[in-house]
């Protein structure tokens, strides 16, 4: 039940444990591989894996393609963050500018993003800026609402300290109203970083000749199964790194906030 | 609002005014530049054609089996995934055990795109709806999971502790104080799953299917049959909006009981 466990014991235990449960799983697999209680064919046992895993990142294969996948994933989230934080300040700050923006975004945001492939391919052309630009659409909802949400939470009372205490224009603005935002911005920055990923790996799918999501569909049409669980558990590395990356950042930059509870 | 904005807030009917306003206006601009040729009318056609494809489409009884289609692996998707993810991710919340054992799997899993598993299930499953909808389905599963594992994790142990004092224990103890208390992280867990699973579901059937909504607008795409593709663009947007909007007000209104619970 919910109750209070010593602290450090339960740490302890908690390691244990976990890495028990993956040890048994993994050699489980193994033995069921080998013995033939499974098929090979379609769950290869983790040390082919692992081998087959030396083999991509030896001949390169694995480091071209991830290597396109980071590529669009930054620069999707630097066109996602850039302008989300800045319309998102300027909707929380401007009553005017929340108004009218709004509506546009509660009718384009729920909108699954690969489908603005073709749009972006018709305004881009079919090529690497499509790709980008449709990846970045629904994080830079995801940041410019949490942005706004930020500045919009903000106790009245300190905002009115900070003005009694003469902080006016660019003073209240970098002193007050952005530090006291800032986690909220950085939990949209997160969730935008990992939404970016998971429509950067299925436009790569629909249409790529690199990337970890186009090595993944490649793998698929020609049956190699042992490289279709490599890019996966490949990915699941980036999105750990994606996911947690950013909460340790968070938590290094701002030690002065709680954990923000994991959500998208 | 609690915790993370994970959309646009709620609004009320002013909103949706507001959001009409929009849309019309937004509307009117497209219509006459494209009319001006100032934008492409073959990729941008003016508004008034793409109305007169969604009547069509809607009228003719064309687009109604792929509205079908989609909704129906959504909701098979989320049924097949919700009973699960809410069962592991409770016993997940209540035992610490439960909880070390699962959480190298749900954190590894968790973070990848579940679009990524998709050339897996076509491997284990040949290219179909049970591919399609296990793919829809992890999506909310491990997003179900989470949020009700912290949903638990968070009830107040005070909550728990004035339970025992007088006198629940067990399931009485779950039923009447835990469950209650966790409620409205669960829900934004199968608020958040539906959602995902819907952005799932749709870059699925862009990628492989050869029905539903997703696979419309690719189909349309393809054969640059623009009107079509923006007709099934508007489907779906309204999808997601009642999706992200309508379950949010639906979850604001189940959980009224919330702010008033320290009055009595």
């Amino acid at each position: 039940m919910v109750s209070a466990t010593p602290r450090a014991e339960g740490a302890a235990r908690s390691a244990v444990l976990s890495v028990l449960s993956v040890v048994v799983l993994l050699a489980g697999w193994e033995v069921s591989a080998r013995v033939g209680w499974i098929r090979e064919a379609f769950f290869p046992r983790p040390s082919s894996l692992l081998s087959q895993f030396q083999l991509l990142l030896r001949d390169g294969t694995l480091g071209l393609h991830m290597g396109a996948t980071v590529g669009r994933l930054f620069w999707a989230f630097v066109l996602a963050a850039v302008p989300g934080v800045a319309v998102g300040l300027a909707m929380g700050v401007w009553r005017a500018a929340r108004d009218t923006l709004d509506p546009l975004f509660a009718f384009v945001y729920p909108i699954p993003s690969v489908l603005f492939l073709p749009l972006a391919a018709f305004v881009l052309g079919r090529g690497e800026p499509a790709r980008v630009l449709t990846s970045a659409v629904t994080s830079f909802f995801l940041v410019a609402t949490n942005t706004m949400a930020g500045v919009r939470q903000l106790d009245r009372g300190i905002l009115e300290a900070g003005i009694h205490y003469g902080a006016t224009g660019h003073n209240l603005f970098f002193k007050v109203l952005l530090p006291g935002a800032l986690p909220w911005i950085f939990t949209g920055l997160r969730l935008g970083l990992g939404f970016a990923l998971i429509v950067v790996v299925a436009v790569e799918m629909v249409g790529a000749e690199r990337g970890l999501g186009a090595l993944l569909w490649l793998s698929w049409q020609t049956l190699k199964v042992r490289d279709m669980y490599v890019t996966l558990l490949t990915i699941g590395f980036l999105g750990l790194l994606t996911t947690y990356g950013l909460e340790r950042l968070r938590s290094w930059l701002l030690p002065w906030q709680p954990k923000t509870e994991v959500r998208r | 609002m609690t915790g993370a904005a994970a959309g646009p807030g709620p609004g009320g009917l002013r909103a949706d005014v507001r959001a009409a306003v929009a849309v019309a206006v937004l509307g009117t601009g497209w219509e006459v530049l494209s009319r001006k040729g100032l934008l492409n009318p073959a990729y941008f056609p003016p508004a008034t054609q793409v109305v007169a494809a969604l009547a069509e489409g809607l009228s003719a009884g064309e687009l109604f089996p792929h509205v079908g289609a989609t909704l129906q692996r959504l909701v098979v998707a989320f049924l097949l995934a919700a009973l699960p993810g809410l069962a592991l991710g409770m016993c997940m919340g209540l035992w610490g055990t439960v909880r070390r054992v699962a959480d190298p799997y749900v954190a590894l899993l968790y973070p990848i795109p579940k679009v990524a598993l998709l050339p897996l299930m076509l491997i284990l499953f040949g290219v179909g709806e049970r591919a399609f909808v296990l793919t829809g389905a992890f999506t909310a599963f491990f997003q179900v999971v989470v949020n009700t594992m912290e949903g638990v994790r968070q009830v107040n142990p005070i909550l728990v502790e004035v339970g025992r004092n007088y006198g629940a224990r067990g399931f009485g103890l779950f039923w009447k104080v835990v469950l209650p208390a966790a409620l409205p992280g669960i829900l934004t867990g199968l608020r958040l799953g539906l959602g995902l699973t819907l952005v799932t579901v749709v870059a699925v059937e862009f990628a492989v299917a050869k029905s539903g909504l997703g696979h419309v607008v690719w189909s349309a795409w393809q054969t640059l049959t623009t009107p079509r593709m923006y007709a099934a663009f508007v489907v779906v947007g309204a999808l997601g909006l009642f999706l992200t909007r309508g379950l949010r007000r639906l979850q604001d209104r189940l959980l009224a009981w919330q702010t008033s619970v320290d009055v009595w």
